[in-house]
């Protein structure tokens, strides 16, 4: 949720999942940005979005497969600076997901949370 | 460089977002009122310092090139 503590609220929606790694890392980029702009910043992990959360995968895919850095070392740049990560139930229940099989650092809300988030965003991009 | 800098911060080979980042990061262990030199290749630099430095309200003091390497200056102001 807000704390309107920032210079700006910018609300991520990620709907890709594993088997598209090249759309994986580009919202925690610019999370990470606008996080380093002072700008508060969510992004809501929806339909196949929660896979990219799960402890057993997150140091096993990256945005160019095997070369480079794993999604890891990127959803970390992003939540060292404050970025908060959002699922839902029914997104977890869609991917045969419990919260317990994802990273520490991911907060479960809901529709009525996530719209009123949206509502309260300077600005809301989905992926 | 004739203003000398009170730390330099060297993000040549990096690429975005990492020069944003790093800086963001660096400035909040500096005094306000110091002067942090980056130094950074990503093509993006200029109008990523740009638009940081007016969202943080910090002071972007000039940008030099040289060769490809971007120098940015930038003085903690809060």
């Amino acid at each position: 949720m807000w704390t309107d503590d920032g210079e700006g609220k910018i609300l991520y929606v990620q709907t890709h999942g594993v088997d598209d790694p090249g759309r994986s890392a580009t919202p925690f980029f610019l999370a990470a940005s606008a996080a380093a702009m002072d700008c508060e910043v969510g992004i809501y992990f929806t339909m196949f979005g929660p896979q990219l959360l799960q402890t057993a995968i997150v140091d096993k895919i990256g945005p160019k497969g095997d070369v480079g850095q794993p999604l890891s070392y990127f959803i970390n740049q992003a939540t060292e600076l404050g970025v908060r990560l959002y699922v839902c139930q029914p997104s977890l229940d869609l991917n045969d997901l419990t919260v317990d099989e994802l990273i520490d650092d991911v907060e479960m809300i809901g529709g009525a949370a996530f719209n009123d988030m949206a509502i309260e965003a300077d600005t809301v991009i989905s992926f | 460089m004739a203003d000398a800098a009170d730390r330099i911060l060297d993000c040549t080979g990096m690429a975005c977002p990492l020069p944003i980042v790093k800086t963001a990061k660096e400035i909040k262990t500096m005094e306000i009122g110091e002067v942090l030199e980056l130094l950074a290749t990503d093509p993006g630099v200029e109008p990523d310092m740009n638009a940081w430095s007016r969202r943080t309200k910090n002071e972007l003091l000039k940008i030099e090139q040289d060769g490809d390497v971007y120098h940015v200056f930038i003085r903690r102001t809060r």
